[in-house]
């Protein structure tokens, strides 16, 4: 009742950078309100990943191996982490807010008898209620949120706390885990993967965004190169997944992706609200849009007015100069 | 297959001042446009259901005049104190006495961005579900779903009945007909009482974040704006 459990998502056989965000988070405000912290780890290689948990805080990580957990089906998942709640009986667990979290945590808040505290960008606990902030309203503004129900989840945007290692030594609890298929009600017919993503959008420190502006292919051509000088994630606007150009998993925004790198190149986007609510918490933002009254500007450090099919050849090859 | 979408009155977060303005949520425009597809050319139903205040009476027409078959108004005068919790609770209140093959869901609400009472409903409902849809397609007893992970799609069959929440990346809903607006002009919408519920969580202030300010803005030819962003990323940011 008086821990905090961390459920970490595991990608590539690596926890997510966010999770590691979030137990971050986790860890200090277990500190500070004397709160136990542990970690669940749901992934066929659980095991090999405690040591990883456990450097960044948990002092108990539970591991739940089973090869169905890699099937991206949220049956069997939400049965695994009521298992594991149970078994840890917290005050709160906390996750990142992945696509693979927000698929199960509806239910898995029903099951549980949990509230759920969801997007959060910023969290703490007591023993007497969780409190929280929460972008609303296309995050036009922020909602102070209250939970003083006794068990709460919290799911946390990308890049709301740094990662930092604490010095938690622990232990490890394997936990058996059987799953009866016949009782899924769904089945994985299969899994189409984005291919390309040589960095991971959510976790990217350089993040190079399209818009509508970037047209076709040689505009493509363009945003990709800029994209592989400075090592950044791709990412797009909705209009321009909609044309085809780019991956809807690329896609940053309400409806898409929330990112926060260092750097941040909007490439011919407006600045539409639902497009800033996912990165306007970009450390370094810079526009180039031909439009000198795009909405972009507004939440722009650095605007470039002009034509990307001209600027982006000059920025690829100064960069090109000063990076290799 | 026989659809019923849960639809909500949303205000309107695209205007840059508050308007006070209600619309249809985004994602729950598209639920009812993927469910007409589907049906398309059956004599499958679609039906609605929407929780609210009376005056959301004009969003759920406009439902209607998409295509939508029937609908039930459950009448709460404010969803102010409501939660995802609380909502999924009333809903599966409705649904214990009205049997679908599939119900959809948006997948969050525009103006609070929960994305919560979908999947809470088919936990209370006891059926399978898929989030964040992008495509749909019945074939035979299942529901096909096409979903956005978070790195790629993932196709899943649902036995029926079940639960689909959905994207607006899914489709463009269609503009209702005149014909359309009509027809949902005529028709009858029952309403209801929602069942008593409580709300787990409780929003106590809601406040503008710290805005960003806006920076610099150039003109210029393509070698002046390089030269001077250069400048300012090495000097001023310090990221290259
Ligand atoms: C519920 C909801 C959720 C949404 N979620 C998202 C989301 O997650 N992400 C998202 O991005 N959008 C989202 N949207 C859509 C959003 O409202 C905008 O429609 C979208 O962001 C516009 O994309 P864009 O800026 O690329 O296109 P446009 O608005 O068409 O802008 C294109 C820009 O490119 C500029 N341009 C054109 N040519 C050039 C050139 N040669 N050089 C330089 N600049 C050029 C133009 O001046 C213009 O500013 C959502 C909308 C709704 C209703
Ligand atoms: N008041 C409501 N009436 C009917 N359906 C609702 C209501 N509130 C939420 N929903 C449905 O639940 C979805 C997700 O809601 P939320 O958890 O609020 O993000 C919405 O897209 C709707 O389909």
């Amino acid at each position: 009742m008086n821990s905090i459990l961390v459920y970490l998502s595991v990608h590539d056989a690596r926890i997510k950078r966010s999770s590691l965000e979030a137990l971050s988070r986790a860890r200090e405000v277990g500190k500070a309100s004397g709160m136990a912290v542990e970690a669940a780890i749901l992934h066929s290689a659980a095991a090999e990943m405690a040591s990883v948990a456990h450097a960044h805080g948990a002092s108990k990580v539970f591991c739940m191996a089973n090869p169905i957990f890699d099937s991206h089906l949220n049956a069997p998942l939400i049965a695994g982490l009521s298992k594991v709640i149970k078994m840890s009986s917290p005050r709160a667990v906390v996750m990142a807010s992945t696509e693979g979290v927000k698929d199960v945590l509806g239910a898995l808040a029903i099951r549980t008898d949990a509230a759920v505290l969801p997007d959060v960008a910023s969290f703490y606990v007591t023993s007497d209620e969780v409190t929280c902030e929460r972008p609303v309203m296309a995050a036009k503004l922020l909602a102070s949120t209250t939970s003083t129900h006794p068990l709460v989840f919290i799911s946390v945007r990308s890049g709301s706390y740094e990662v930092s290692e604490g010095e938690t030594v622990g232990t490890v609890e394997e936990v058996a885990f059987d799953f009866d298929e016949a009782t899924l009600g769904a089945t994985l017919r299969e899994i189409v993967q984005t291919t390309g993503d040589t960095v991971d959008l959510s976790e990217a420190n350089v993040v190079v965004a399209a818009g509508r502006g970037v047209r076709d292919e040689s505009g493509k051509a363009l945003v990709d190169e800029l994209a592989s000088i400075t090592g950044a994630a791709i990412g797009a606007s909705r209009a321009v997944v909609e044309t085809g150009l780019f991956p809807a998993t690329a896609q940053i925004g309400q409806t898409g992706k929330v990112v926060s790198p260092e750097l941040y190149f909007a490439v011919g986007i407006s600045g539409a609200i639902q497009h800033v609510a996912g990165m306007n918490n970009s450390r370094v933002i810079v526009a180039i849009n031909k439009d000198a009254d795009a909405p972009i500007f507004d939440v722009a450090t650095y605007g470039l007015v002009g034509d990307c099919f001209k600027i982006l050849p000059v920025l690829n090859a100064e960069l090109r100069k000063i990076i290799s | 297959m026989k659809f019923c979408v849960c639809i909500k009155q949303v205000p309107d977060v695209q205007a840059s001042v508050q308007t006070g303005r209600m619309v249809l949520n985004a994602y729950d425009a598209s639920a009812v446009e993927e469910a007409l597809v589907v049906n398309e050319g059956t004599d499958d139903v679609v039906d609605l259901v929407l929780i609210g205040p009376s005056s959301a009476t004009e969003t759920i027409r406009k439902a209607l005049a998409m295509g939508a078959s029937n609908a039930t108004h459950i009448v709460v005068e404010s969803l102010g104190g409501l939660d995802s919790h609380a909502i999924a609770h009333i809903l599966a209140d409705h649904f214990a006495s009205h049997e679908y093959d599939a119900i959809l869901t948006g997948k969050q609400s525009q103006d609070s961005d929960s994305g919560l009472a979908g999947s809470m409903l088919a936990e209370l409902l006891g059926i399978p579900f898929a989030t964040n849809a992008v495509g749909l397609k019945a074939e035979g007893e299942d529901l096909v779903v096409t979903r956005q992970g978070d790195s790629g799609q993932e196709i899943v069959a649902l036995k029926t009945p079940c639960l689909v929440t959905c994207s607006n990346d899914m489709n463009n809903p269609r503009i209702p007909s005149l014909k359309g607006i009509m027809g949902a002009k005529r028709k009858q919408i029952p309403n209801k009482e929602a069942a008593s519920v409580s709300a787990l969580t409780d929003v106590s202030k809601s406040f503008s974040p710290p805005g960003r300010e806006a920076g610099v803005k150039w003109e210029g030819e393509a070698e002046e704006l390089v030269s001077q962003l250069v400048s300012k990323l090495q000097n001023e940011a310090g990221v290259l």
